[in-house]
């Protein structure tokens, strides 16, 4: 899987929020997408997702336009996760159900998944009763048990302590080993992004100012903006 | 104080004297209302949800108009119904006026937009976000429809029960177009006005417990419904 951006531009009221001429993202990689507030991060996972519509421009999935069978294939994971008023496991066995599996096939992945995310003390638990880093871990095993082979995630760790945070990093990379998936990840926390991403783009008022191996931009950014932007996020983290 | 207490006292008789009037105002009241409530939210829940679900021009102003129909006053929607069903009116050949036909007819008016403007509002916030979340999990339309559904059942329920609430406790349209004949279009709230403005207090202070009493009744079973308790 492969996706292309072709001369993408969202506005909202005449004032344009994203804009990025042509970026390719390539199958088996994680891309951590990094930059300020209102730089426009959230709204290129959704117009990926399909979430939102492009103001202008156009996005490739396989070299090909959109069709709605690629939503079979893709999920995105939004920032305060929206769990179904319904226990943990029933919450979770939704893709599953909604890919017509059989019923001992979703009670076999489901029960896996419990337990591959340490979760399994909150299966019969109310979804909407969950904290908020406990809903994200829902939410991710939820977002991971269809096996979709593109995974937008948008900040998923954001309210998790530094012991979940640790379990969904292992995840997620252990998700992508066989390189055979996409991920992209918007993350606030630098450390993160050098630990878990291949490549990072940095995202400043809509627009890439710079991306490249993850390595590579965090440790040696070229712009003066991504400069200052890091040194404040150390400040901070 | 005395006389209260004599209310109280005369709606226990009032039931227990089995009075063929008085049942048949009770289940008239009663039919009316199911059959409005009814009517509205079949036509009203579906659209409530389209119209809250989908983005179109001028949604704005209509969320404005449907918010401002759900306080339409009564009188003025009796009397807009009698107009339209009266002899000379352009529904006057279906002889409809002063019938229970005609009660269902305003009071499904009335109910309509509350109905919808429930749904419409809850579905606007609830239903879009329920709706987004369907499409990043690879349901198809059904599937998003049951959930939608599923989700917002307490919404619905909330929807049904203010609609009944309107059309059980509703007077002033019942009264323009049905005309409070006995045995024929005659109901609780018009009973209780009438015996009011005849200076029997204890006999509409009996009617009005029996009223409580039912919407109350009417209330829990919907709430248990959605609590799923019954409390």
């Amino acid at each position: 899987m492969e996706i292309t951006l072709k001369n993408i531009k969202k506005s909202y009221n005449h004032k344009t929020v994203l804009n990025i001429p042509d970026f390719r993202f390539t199958k088996g990689k994680i891309y951590g997408i990094i930059g300020p507030n209102g730089a426009g991060k959230s709204t290129l996972l959704k117009t990926i997702a399909r979430l939102e519509a492009l103001s202008e421009g156009e996005i490739l999935y396989n070299h090909q336009p959109f069709r709605k069978a690629i939503l079979k294939d893709m999920t995105y994971l939004t920032q305060k996760p929206f769990l179904f008023a319904a226990s943990v496991r029933e919450n979770i066995s939704y893709p599953l159900k909604f890919r017509q599996y059989k019923r001992d096939e979703i009670n076999f992945l489901v029960e896996r998944i419990i337990s591959e995310f340490s979760i399994e003390h909150l299966a019969n638990q109310l979804a909407t009763k969950l904290s908020g880093g406990e809903a994200q871990r829902v939410a991710l095993a939820r977002a991971l048990i269809f096996n979709p082979q593109i995974l937008l995630l948008d900040e998923p760790t954001s309210n998790m302590d530094p012991n979940s945070i640790e379990i969904i990093e292992k995840i997620i990379l252990k998700y992508n080993q066989n390189k055979d998936k996409m991920i992209l990840f918007i993350t606030h926390n630098v450390g993160q992004a050098k630990r878990v991403c291949d490549e990072v783009i940095y995202l400043e008022n809509g627009i890439i100012v710079e991306s490249g191996k993850a390595k590579t931009v965090i440790e040696a950014p070229k712009s003066e903006n991504l400069r200052r932007f890091l040194a404040l996020e150390y400040y901070v983290n | 104080m005395g006389y209260i207490l004599e209310g109280i006292s005369d709606a226990i008789k009032l039931l227990l004297s089995f009075d063929q009037e008085i049942y048949t105002i009770i289940a008239l009241s009663m039919y009316v209302s199911f059959a409005s409530t009814l009517i509205s939210a079949f036509i009203g829940i579906p659209l409530g949800f389209i119209l809250g679900l989908k983005d179109f021009k001028g949604k704005r102003i209509f969320a404005r108009f449907l918010n401002t129909a759900m306080s339409l006053p009564p009188v003025v929607v009796g009397l807009v119904v009698t107009i339209f069903l009266a002899r000379r009116g352009p529904l006057g050949q279906f002889r409809l006026l002063f019938t229970p036909a005609a009660m269902i007819i305003a009071q499904t008016l009335l109910v309509l937009p509350i109905i919808m403007g429930v749904i419409f509002n809850s579905s606007r916030d609830k239903g879009t976000e329920v709706e987004k979340m369907c499409l990043t999990l690879g349901a198809n339309k059904l599937d998003t429809l049951l959930i939608l559904v599923k989700e917002m059942r307490a919404n619905i329920l909330v929807a049904i029960t203010s609609g009944f609430g309107r059309a059980i406790s509703e007077v002033g349209a019942v009264m323009i177009v049905g005309g409070n004949i006995k045995n024929h279009t005659r109901v609780m709230t018009t009973f209780i006005a009438m015996n009011h403005s005849m200076g029997n207090y204890s006999t509409s202070i009996a009617m009005g417990l029996v009223l409580l009493g039912i919407s109350f009744i009417v209330n829990a079973i919907l709430y248990g419904r959605i609590t799923g308790t019954g409390d």
